[in-house]
């Protein structure tokens, strides 16, 4: 990794002398991190395993249970939520994947015009996610919206696009989609410059076509850039908040009612916080596994492409 | 550490972020201010967390204190602008008391917290510092729907009825007269838009929210259904009577008297679609009479007439209408009860009502200024109002919260057509008992 030139012992040590300083020079800024942020996990941790009465006085803790748990586990919302959290996840991130990566390769392209089309892309990622929602309710809205309107041209009325689950799902995800495909176009477009020319060069010179170059080549080189996508879009979809809470208060009925709203509003309308937490430290788990499991399935793969 | 395991430890990080927006609650001081006594003559500044009410324009909360502190002159009041979504509200009021702050004595707050807030020990208890002849002053069942377990939380700052709004050129057109049954209601409307004179007959608040729970309340009530029973211990949401008010209710979606999307519309929307000249008849609370007769704003202003709510066929009328409004509640952290409490009572009390009626255009609380002639003449809908027949929702359960969510979860499932009525209000039965036995979310 790095010099070679010192002796393996005495480059061990020097190692070790730097690592301390290391630790030494971070410690400020780790002890900042536990108490901002290692704090207030360990903390809901705590609460979601205990009885919890808030007060006037803070909250009482009063004694472990695992009775929190067990009332997740046996509400039907919750694993309603958390089966459309999932497939929402699933479902936007495949497709934000497939289209940035589309839009990226034609960046790439691009020789004039780059930086415009791209400040232009970014813009809906630059949008604060509870405005574009609320962009999007007006869109969609069931009596003045520019949906309906423009529907209307084609003979459809009154379609009422967030009045039944599936539409209003979909209606959610395609504002998703134009939000966030943006950002995963910008990283698969970092990740296409990177890769070497030589590659591709040699793969032309031994007489691949484009479609070969970019299956058998560029794609296995971008897997890395795919990945970063695909764990921020993870991490981000699963957290999923604003465009139920504005587009459809996760109605009809709790039909796109995401973990995110349900935590909300059990932690804050319902003043539950036991069970609030437990919300939230389930689905910080879900969510660690679901990255886990995605790291580890694109890693056997890079071996195999190592191999 | 190799790259991948590096990012899978920095993964794990980003998704543990994810918990630490439950800690940010998590405040907390076990100090327990020893409660001052409400003796002497209070001097001293104190804080009042208010959201906005009453017009736009002039800010009547002003004029309240500028008066106040003219009758107290030893009491200053500090005004504290609150959040002005409810939701957004109760969560800052229960992130800042049981963290211990007493950056504010008195505070707004919702008719529908007294329960939950009593539980939680967010609110002062009050009894002790008021005589039963203070409470004698207020309307009918006001004073009730702020008590739980016998003591009392908060005093009612202004109240809120739901009314019918209708438009009295058409219906003079047509020769129809004022519906005073929902049937009635539903064959007028379908009369009018029959004829072409409108494009819908009936318009209210039916999305997936604490709104609809009022709606339903009252179709409910007029039908003879409750959500929860007298004392609170168990649901009785699942009944024929209940049945028949939501298959109604459906039936106004269905018939096309009510426009589907009306299963996404809160009170702004249901007004706009009033105020634009695209529907017959609107359920609202008092305030839509001042905006949907305001020239330029409102293409209806000038014809729209205000009645009370209609009830079912064979029932005495008029129908129920909920409350609405907002109480006063002290800050069990405050400094100064002694002040807090002049201010309760001068804020509920003759001209500090009447400020409200006459310029704020909210009904008072207190039941002689609102039988007060020059008072219902400063606004139509005060006689109304003085008639209306009321109807609490079931906040005196402290799940109140849980128990809303459950009904109105189900309702808009049923009336944007995803479940039948009878599978609706069944698993709404459901929900609300483990909301009431605490074994639910």
């Amino acid at each position: 990794m790095s010099s070679t030139v010192l002796p393996p012992r005495r480059r061990s040590g020097m190692r070790r002398r730097s690592a301390r300083l290391g630790w030494a020079f971070a410690s400020p800024a780790l002890l900042v991190v536990a108490a901002v942020m290692i704090f207030p996990i360990v903390f809901s941790v705590i609460m979601s395993a205990n009885h919890v009465q808030v007060s006037g006085n803070g909250f009482q803790l009063s004694g472990f249970t695992g009775s929190n748990y067990s009332i997740l586990l046996h509400a039907p919302r919750f694993w309603h939520d958390l089966e459309f959290t999932v497939l929402y996840t699933v479902f936007t991130v495949a497709v934000e994947m497939v289209l940035g990566t589309l839009i990226a390769l034609v960046l790439e392209r691009l020789t004039t015009g780059r930086g415009w089309m791209m400040a232009l892309l970014l813009m809906p990622w630059a949008l604060i996610t509870v405005v574009s929602a609320e962009l999007w309710a007006y869109v969609y809205n069931g009596v003045y919206g520019v949906l309906d309107a423009f529907l209307g041209d084609f003979g459809v009325h009154d379609l009422n696009v967030l009045g039944t689950p599936m539409q209003a799902s979909i209606a959610m995800a395609v504002a998703d989609v134009w939000k966030t495909t943006p950002f995963v176009a910008i990283m698969v477009l970092a990740g296409l410059v990177m890769l070497p020319s030589e590659v591709v060069e040699a793969a032309r010179v031994d007489g691949a076509n484009g479609w070969t170059v970019f299956w058998r080549i560029r794609l296995p080189l971008l897997r890395p850039a795919l990945a970063v996508a695909v764990l921020f879009r993870i991490l981000q979809a699963f957290g999923l908040f604003d465009l139920p809470y504005v587009l459809t208060n996760g109605g009809p009925g709790t039909s796109t009612e995401s973990l995110a709203v349900l935590g909300y509003k059990v932690l804050f309308n319902d003043l539950e916080f036991g069970p609030g937490a437990a919300i939230a430290a389930t689905t910080a788990l879900i969510v660690l596994v679901f990255c886990l499991l995605f790291l580890k399935v694109f890693r056997t793969q890079v071996g195999e492409q190592e191999d | 550490m190799t790259k991948t395991s590096r990012r899978a430890a920095a993964a794990a990080a980003s998704a543990a972020a994810v918990l630490a927006f439950t800690a940010a609650c998590s405040s907390s001081s076990s100090t327990t201010p020893a409660a001052p006594a409400a003796t002497g003559s209070a001097t001293g500044t104190i804080t009042w967390f208010a959201n906005q009410f009453g017009p736009t324009t002039t800010d009547v909360r002003k004029t309240l204190i500028a008066a106040f502190e003219k009758a107290y002159p030893g009491i200053t009041v500090k005004l504290e602008q609150a959040p002005s979504d409810t939701d957004t509200y109760r969560s800052t009021l229960v992130t800042q008391i049981s963290g211990g702050s007493s950056s504010f004595d008195v505070y707004n707050g919702d008719v529908t917290w007294p329960a939950q807030f009593a539980k939680a020990s967010l609110a002062l208890p009050l009894n002790s510092y008021f005589d039963q002849s203070y409470w004698n002053t207020f309307s009918n069942g006001l004073v009730s729907s702020l008590s739980y377990k016998g003591q009392t939380y908060a005093v009612p700052l202004f109240t809120d009825n739901a009314f019918l709004f209708y438009r009295k050129d058409l219906l003079a057109k047509a020769h129809l007269p004022v519906p005073t049954t929902w049937e009635q209601l539903q064959s007028e409307a379908e009369t009018l838009q029959k004829d072409n004179l409108v494009k819908y007959g009936f318009a209210a608040q039916f999305d997936s929210y604490e709104g609809l729970t009022c709606d339903w309340t009252e179709f409910a009530a007029d039908a003879g259904a409750t959500s929860v029973n007298s004392d609170g211990t168990s649901s009785s949401i699942d009944t024929a009577a209940a049945q028949k008010a939501l298959t109604f209710m459906r039936g106004l979606i269905t018939s096309g008297v009510t426009p589907s999307a009306a299963t996404t519309f809160q009170e702004q929307q249901s007004e706009s679609l009033f105020t634009s000249g695209q529907v017959a008849f609107l359920r609202n609370w008092t305030y839509a009479y001042a905006d949907s007769n305001t020239q330029g704003t409102s293409k209806v202003a000038g014809d729209v007439g205000v009645t009370n709510l209609p009830t079912f066929a064979g029932q005495t009328g008029p129908g129920y209408s909920v409350t609405g409004g907002w109480n006063l509640y002290v800050n069990p952290h405050s400094k100064n009860l002694a002040a807090d409490v002049d201010f309760l009572k001068w804020m509920t009390g003759t001209q500090a009502q009447t400020i409200m009626a006459e310029q704020g255009g909210e009904i008072p609380t207190v039941a002689s200024v609102l039988a007060d002639p020059q008072v219902q003449a400063s606004n139509p809908a005060y006689p109304v109002a003085a008639k209306n027949k009321l109807n609490a929702r079931p906040s005196y359960v402290a799940q109140y919260s849980q128990v809303s969510q459950a009904i109105y979860t189900n309702i808009n499932a049923a009336l944007s057509g995803s479940v039948s009525p009878s599978a609706a209000l069944s698993s709404a039965n459901s929900q609300i008992n483990s909301a009431l036995s605490n074994s639910g979310l």
